[in-house]
């Protein structure tokens, strides 16, 4: 399987990255989820988001779920970009590509990768209130 | 007796006042042995035993770890990627 995963300050830059986006033959199903920040955190409206990471962990435990993803659906590819510090309401925080031959393991499998990194990967993310910005 | 590095993360940094520290045990001590003496010096900890992840390096390891010389341990509160 092939993977690329980036964990970055800079804005995630989705066209760029669908211009990327390499088909192997016999693939015939791409699911991509974009997370956006929202504009209420619990009760609060807030303006931000600021993420922290620890970034060598984070790659570490990234890899490992994309290892054990690989054993678990027949993926040809994934690619996973992971912003970091602040990022502004309506703004992507990650976007994640899964290439499947079918629908059923793409989204199945992106799913689970998101799940997973909700418990797993070493990020953090603390509310922006007012116009910190 | 061994020295280990000490690294907090998220809302831990507030916790302790610090990013980093080291602290020095006994040969054979565990994770558990150093939660134990970091609440010491940092009593804000005591309360968040049962939700503190460790890592030891940049894999999660449990309270029984035993943890050798040079290692770089570090806590944080439940992860929130993605």
């Amino acid at each position: 399987m092939k993977k690329h995963v980036t964990i970055t300050a800079e804005p995630i830059n989705e066209s760029a990255l669908l211009s990327q986006r390499v088909m192997s033959p016999g693939m015939g199903a791409v699911v991509c989820f974009l997370g956006v920040v929202r504009g209420t955190e619990g009760n609060a409206n807030i303006t931000a988001l600021e993420y922290e990471v620890f970034r060598r962990m984070a790659e570490h435990q990234i890899n490992l779920l994309l290892d054990e993803l690989a054993q678990r659906w027949p993926i040809d590819s994934v690619r996973l970009v992971h912003r970091v510090g602040l990022v502004k309401v309506n703004e992507p925080s990650l976007w994640v590509e899964v290439i499947a031959p079918h629908r059923g393991e793409a989204f199945a499998a992106c799913q689970w990768l998101i799940n997973e990194m909700k418990r797993a990967v070493p990020i953090w993310k603390k509310p922006v209130i007012g116009d910190r910005l | 007796m061994m020295r280990v590095t000490v690294c907090f993360y998220s809302y831990f940094k507030d916790l302790t006042g610090c990013a980093r520290t080291t602290e020095e045990l006994a040969d054979g001590s565990t994770l558990d042995d150093l939660f134990r003496a970091l609440v010491v010096r940092f009593p804000k900890l005591g309360p968040m035993r049962k939700v503190t992840l460790i890592a030891v390096g940049v894999d999660y390891q449990n309270l029984t770890y035993v943890l050798k010389e040079g290692e770089e341990v570090s806590l944080f509160p439940p992860v929130q990627g993605g």
